[in-house]
């Protein structure tokens, strides 16, 4: 635990935090429901979820906040299970920061040596890096009302991380900063885990932050993960309904597997519609439900009956009349009513594609795309 | 628009009426109590002798002193227990604490003349205390703590208890916590309690009456045995000085409270 300034932490298996068929019931409601994860050292790995799908729970049953019902928890390789949180080696960053009122910048930062009973001279000296390290030089004195959300947030970083801990657990910690300081403090945040080295696990219902700080993401949903991988695989590969829809993907086709042939699958929507995907490789026994694409893979354009058809195995192709149009600076997105099905189809152009006056609403619109962009969805 | 008009002037009057009926005895008192007319009823110029007769009377001082010690004691006996009694009332779960929690209130909403006269049957019939310094300390700690533990408990429930979990998680024992964190975020109520209960122990009469026995007066019941024979301007100083210690007490609370909510 006293491991020199800045050294990165490493234990001999390369996981420092496995979780082992955790569950834990608040009354009727599973809030974690046999979890199985393993963190690997260095990384920032995000729980990522709406609210209410455990990610919080999970972390305060890391940190000793909360008991398990069943389940193991092994920080660095030893179970911490029996362990209270004063005596485990995690510390917490929580979510309003739960700095201590009556204590100055200096203070709260050096709380937890106190509590080793390290030297007056030695704990100053520390403080001195922490309060470096989170550029808060000259507000070693004030009191945490005197200080901004943001300086607030690393004085709660600064405190946490000058335990040295092998995980450093953060409760959504940005969520009360505005969206200027929330993306701030995420480049800061990055900044500083490359620095330390220390292993992040960071929990949080925000999807830009998760895909922009993370180096692993694990999707959950009803207190367990469905999903667990790099953010890239998780944004233009979900793999199941719930995690498409929550990272954006919000036209899916739901439909069966009806033909396989030359590396694609056919997939037959309830419409009749057959959408081409390329043959999954992975040897998951849920069966293939349905596909998504993203909004930014789809091109639109204004009908032409002139245009021939594309080969429906290359391009999916649909028709449609725009029905609204949502100017968001960046893009723009459209929503388009489709002939073939029934269905809304939501896609974004961004602002260099020079579409703005040649597609008003009411617009009867060809709507295609790459079927390789079609992503395959399972369960 | 003219009915309103009406209307806050009709208040106006009534709350100058209050006002003057809560505030004239007391301000009456403290004149009088400089006035050098000898049954302490009007103004005859000013004088300081009454105050010189006060401390040079040994009854007075007897009593003073028996005050003092008895509110003393009870604020720091019943502010502990109330600091204690509220913490595990808000901590713990355990059968029974929403009825233990509320019956904490029976001595504040019970007849004074009830709860003295209990506690009189209890110490003599009962448990055989002798009456005295004891039995009145023992009463005015019964009477006293709930209150403390009503001003702390609901301090604990403005409190944001996630300072608790930070610092448990930064290493500190629950001890440890307790005297870095919680201790420190209570004192304000703390100290307000104190300064509460100081002036209700030193004020009390009904249930200090019936437990003091003989020769064990305090202060209150010193004036009420005096004024039997007829008002005197001693008197007067002993209502001022009651006046001039409540009065401190509720602006202490009041500074406290200012400060704590600056703070926070």
């Amino acid at each position: 635990m006293q491991a020199p300034e800045n050294s990165n932490t490493k234990t001999v298996s390369g996981i420092c935090l496995e979780v082992r068929d955790v569950v834990k019931r608040f009354g009727d409601l599973t809030a974690v429901d046999h979890v199985n994860l393993q963190i690997r050292d260095g990384e920032i790995f995000s729980f990522l979820g709406p609210s209410g799908c455990g990610k919080s729970t999970l972390l305060r049953v890391v940190a000793g906040l909360e008991n398990q019902d069943q389940g193991d928890v092994l920080i660095a390789g030893k179970n911490v299970n029996e362990l209270p949180p004063y005596k485990r080696d995690c510390n917490t960053v929580f979510q309003n920061h739960a700095l201590f009122p009556h204590m100055t910048v200096a203070e709260n930062i050096g709380f937890g040596l106190v509590e080793r009973r390290l030297s007056k001279s030695e704990i100053k000296k520390r403080v001195a890096d922490k309060i470096d390290l989170v550029t808060l030089g000259g507000m070693e004195g004030r009191r945490p009302d005197q200080l901004s959300g943001g300086q607030r947030q690393r004085v709660a970083l600064a405190r946490s991380l000058i335990l040295e801990p092998t995980v450093l657990l953060l409760d959504e910690p940005l969520a009360a900063l505005d969206r200027k300081l929330r993306k701030e403090m995420q480049v800061e945040l990055k900044r500083i885990q490359r620095e330390v080295g220390t292993t992040f696990l960071n929990v949080t219902h925000d999807q830009k932050e998760a895909l922009s700080v993370s180096d692993r993401i694990g999707i959950m949903n009803e207190g367990a993960f469905l999903q667990i991988g790099t953010p890239d695989e998780i944004y233009e590969k979900p793999g199941s309904m719930f995690v498409a829809s929550f990272m954006g993907a919000t036209n899916i086709f739901t439909g069966k597997v009806v033909s396989h042939q030359d590396g694609n699958i056919g997939i037959e929507t309830e419409n009749g519609k057959l959408i081409f995907a390329p043959e999954p490789i992975d040897d998951s026994n849920h069966p293939i439900s349905g596909v998504s694409i993203h909004p930014e893979l789809i091109s639109l354009k204004p009908t032409n009956s002139d245009d021939p058809q594309a080969d429906p195995t290359l391009q999916t192709e649909f028709h449609g009349t725009i029905k609204e149009v949502f100017y968001q600076g960046n893009f723009s997105e459209f929503t388009v009513a489709l002939k073939e099905t029934k269905m809304l189809l939501t896609v974004h152009l961004t602002r260099g594609m020079g579409y703005r006056h040649k597609l008003p609403e009411g617009q009867d619109v060809s709507i295609s795309w790459d079927c390789s962009s079609n992503n395959v969805l399972r369960g | 628009m003219k009915k309103k008009r009406i209307a806050s002037k009709i208040l106006w009057v009534l709350s100058m009426l209050t006002l003057i009926f809560l505030w004239a005895p007391m301000i009456l008192i403290i004149v009088f109590s400089f006035s050098n007319n000898k049954y302490g009823s009007s103004w005859e110029g000013f004088t300081l002798k009454w105050y010189a007769k006060l401390l040079t009377n040994d009854q007075v001082r007897d009593a003073l002193t028996r005050s003092l010690i008895v509110a003393g004691i009870t604020v720091v006996v019943a502010t502990l227990i109330g600091t204690l009694t509220a913490y595990g009332l808000y901590k713990l779960n355990f059968k029974g604490k929403q009825f233990l929690r509320t019956s904490i209130l029976l001595p504040i909403v019970f007849p004074s003349v009830v709860t003295g006269s209990a506690l009189l049957v209890f110490f003599t019939r009962l448990v055989h205390i002798p009456l005295g310094y004891i039995s009145i300390i023992i009463a005015h700690i019964v009477f006293s703590s709930p209150l403390a533990v009503f001003i702390i408990l609901g301090r604990m429930q403005r409190f944001d208890w996630s300072w608790e979990e930070a610092a448990l998680d930064l290493g500190a024992t629950p001890f440890r916590t307790f005297l870095r964190v919680t201790g420190p975020q209570l004192l304000p109520a703390i100290m307000a309690s104190a300064m509460l209960i100081f002036p209700w122990s030193f004020d009390d009469f009904v249930i200090t009456y019936f437990v003091a026995g003989v020769g064990s007066t305090t202060l209150p019941i010193y004036v009420f045995s005096q004024l039997r024979f007829g008002a005197t301007p001693v008197i007067n100083t002993i209502g001022t000085l009651f006046v001039t210690v409540t009065m401190s007490g509720m602006l202490l609370v009041y500074l406290i409270q200012k400060k704590t909510k600056s703070g926070a």
